[in-house]
């Protein structure tokens, strides 16, 4: 009889135990160790979403020293990474292993309704406090069948919501020139298609926009034949979309070799990452994005005091890369738990965490953060701009804020245009 | 008005041609070796992994990384030949089966193990880019283009290799009749080996072209395969030919099932095929 080691576990032992190693400290800590539970998609097509994830959990241990003080105690402070690989299912299946496992006093995950729902459901069916971000509201709240009269239990997301989106995306597409207001729906049958699906079109037609909808496609698409066809037929102005940054380049490659050259282009989820840009190359000038955080947010850190810009600085210093917008949620994401944690009246009693949690009333640095007023129970909307990809001077593409409709207080850097074509 | 399905049409034929390259090593295998290869969508990922590698961690160009990796996999198929499949490739048919089958596993979980579950694709610059257009709403793209033609070129070769050559003769002889062919002093395995090393070619150009036209991850290969599977049922084996009008029909039926409805893309691809062998189960171009 040999016996085996499975694959998987000896892979997620060899994580687990790498991530744990920096941050135990032995001896003088009297508490029992603290437990925060991260599951983000680390790998697959949704893993720019988490390439800020070392750097922030970095400038944790920087500011707390494996410690953290709560109410009189010092707890060495874990922090156990599992990776969603982008699918769901997996995402709920370590979540699982998280809480029952690892036994985690609070649980944090980000990237797409395809981490947060998942997580999100684990956390409620078994008890444990759970924050999430990078899922707009919506998709959140309704995609895991919320009742807006009760809410949920233990759960808790921060990010945009429809609504903002909506009027973030006319902000900007109202002032392209040459814009007749008909316009090409390309979402997938998945929780962010789905929601916007339903949600997009009533405040769309209300702005006199006709909608060309080519319906719900199962992902990964093998081609966009169809979609682009349907668009050229009903000659749209401009396109929306949310998918991964490989599937929009399909797309886009696609549009190209058939000619189809819209005015505007929002490439909703890949497109607002400079990875997911960066092989359009000049074919990237003017697509249109909303922007949920940039460097010149307004607003600084709960955890370092640093503002926005010093936010991206250090982490383009740290890393050599382009800061991109999730990093402002990731770092947010560990001062929302991190504050719970802290303000939690007793440890040991998970129901007191869950209501620090809840009570959460935080300046961060994607903005205030407040889940007992948002629009949907368990849910806070942050604020939102739109903006397009123009070439810049430290990085061959930056972000400019070109609408700033939903959230006056962020400042505008420059005007709307139409996307050219040589 | 017309003008559109023209054009749905003419993308639906041009997709053909790249289902027909994910066809060709399949049909070569079964009809050569008679190996019903379960790994033979896994071995056109793999190819493009090896591309992958040779063009980012080696800087390469993809032309030339393309040059290194034709003989690499036809190597590679060699190898797999006289190293695995010989021991069970006149055993029947269900050994051979499992086999491949188990092949398909280690290459989905090394792959990745080796590279994560990330999606890749080759950039190819201006070729993925360029476009023609034939008439008002009808586009010919370079790259859908440039496929068709390499597929139809590639099917050209391989069909003058087997029906006009002194190898091609003795291909069809270990096919027919191995043992027969044992018996006339043919070393079968050899042929087999050398049968491999051609699909192993093949799955290089399948690779170049996909990894160009669409997106892979490690787990993509039994995508692959359910298409070239049902190309190569569509089209009957034993006509190269076959293969390129059964991509096709394919290829076109999910186009215009795709212009009525998005959703029924790939489900008509499916009743297509269904279709075609309730109709003719022998294939549209059996050689009788």
């Amino acid at each position: 009889m040999i016996r085996s080691i499975s694959r998987r576990a000896l892979m997620q032992g060899a994580a687990a135990s790498a991530i744990l190693a920096g941050f135990v400290r032995p001896a003088y800590a009297a508490g029992r160790p603290v437990r925060i539970g991260v599951v983000a998609p680390l790998t697959g097509p949704l893993a720019l979403f988490t390439e800020h994830l070392d750097f922030v959990i970095g400038q944790v241990q920087a500011q707390y020293g494996g410690e953290i003080t709560i109410n009189g105690t010092v707890h060495p402070l874990e922090i156990i990474i599992k990776d969603s690989q982008s699918n769901p299912n997996r995402a709920s299946e370590v979540a699982s292993e998280l809480i029952l496992a690892h036994e985690v006093d609070i649980m944090t995950s980000f990237g797409t309704p395809e981490t947060s729902n998942p997580v999100s459901d684990q956390c409620d069916l078994n008890g444990i406090p759970s924050v999430s971000t990078d899922t707009p509201l919506e998709s959140w709240f309704f995609g895991r069948g919320g009742d807006p009269s009760t809410g949920f239990e233990w759960s808790f997301n921060f990010f945009l919501n429809v609504p903002d989106l909506v009027n973030t995306y006319l902000g900007i597409w109202n002032r392209v020139p040459g814009n007749q207001r008909k316009i090409g729906l390309l979402l997938a049958n998945d929780n962010d298609g789905n929601a916007f699906a339903g949600l997009m079109p009533a405040p769309l037609q209300a702005e006199g926009y006709s909608i060309v909808d080519p319906g719900r496609f199962d992902l990964p698409a093998s081609n966009y034949n169809a979609q682009i066809s349907a668009f050229k037929k009903e000659r749209v102005d401009g396109v929306i979309m949310s998918l991964p940054s490989p599937e929009i380049a399909a797309f886009w490659n696609e549009s190209a070799q058939q000619g189809f050259q819209p005015l505007f282009m929002t490439p909703g989820k890949g497109g607002e990452f400079p990875p997911g840009i960066y092989p359009f190359e000049d074919r990237a000038l003017n697509l249109s994005v909303e922007v949920w955080w940039d460097r010149t947010f307004p607003y600084s850190s709960s955890l370092n005091g640093g503002s926005s810009a010093d936010l991206a600085d250090a982490y383009e210093k740290f890393s050599g890369q382009q800061a991109s917008m999730a990093l402002g949620y990731t770092h947010a994401l560990f001062e929302v738990a991190l504050g719970a944690l802290k303000n939690a009246a007793n440890i040991e009693d998970r129901g007191t965490v869950r209501d620090a949690l809840r009570d959460t009333s935080h300046q961060t640095v994607v903005g205030p953060i407040e889940f007992t007023k948002g629009p949907l129970p368990n849910c806070w909307n942050t604020p939102l701009v739109g903006g397009q990809w123009r070439k810049g001077a430290k990085w061959p593409l930056e972000l400019v804020i070109v609408d700033n409709t939903v959230s006056p207080e962020i400042p505008v850097g420059g005007d709307v245009e139409a996307i050219t074509y040589s | 008005m017309s003008e559109f399905y023209i054009n749905v049409v003419l993308q639906g034929v041009l997709l053909g041609g790249l289902y027909a390259l994910f066809a060709i090593g399949l049909a070569l295998s079964v009809g050569i070796v008679r190996l019903v290869n379960i790994a033979h969508g896994d071995l056109i990922i793999l190819a493009s992994y090896v591309l992958v590698v040779l063009t980012q961690s080696f800087g390469l160009p993809l032309w030339l990384s393309f040059l290194i990796l034709v003989p690499l996999m036809a190597g590679f198929g060699y190898v797999l030949q006289q190293g695995l499949l010989r021991h069970v490739t006149d055993k029947g048919m269900l050994p051979p089966l499992l086999v491949t089958f188990g092949l398909s596993v280690i290459i989905q979980n090394g792959l990745l193990e080796g590279f994560g579950a990330d999606t890749r694709s080759f950039s190819g610059g201006a070729l993925q880019t360029s476009t023609w257009q034939l008439a008002e709403g009808i586009y010919v793209g370079a790259l859908p283009a440039l496929t068709l033609l390499v597929a139809v070129v590639l099917i050209f070769a391989i069909d003058r290799l087997i029906y006009g050559s002194h190898f091609g003769a003795r291909l069809r002889a270990v096919s027919e009749a191995p043992a027969t062919a044992a018996l006339v002093g043919l070393r079968v395995n050899r042929v087999h080996a050398l049968a491999l090393a051609l699909v192993g070619a093949t799955t290089a150009v399948a690779a170049l072209f996909m990894g160009l036209r669409m997106n892979f991850d490690p787990l993509s290969g039994p995508g692959r395969l359910i298409i070239a599977f049902e190309v190569i049922v569509l089209g009957g084996l034993g006509n190269l030919w076959g293969i390129l009008a059964g991509a096709i029909l394919l290829g076109v039926a999910q186009s215009v099932a795709g212009a009525i409805d998005v959703r029924l893309q790939v489900l008509a691809g499916h009743l297509v095929f269904l279709l075609i062998i309730l109709l003719r189960p022998q294939g549209l171009f059996q050689r009788s």
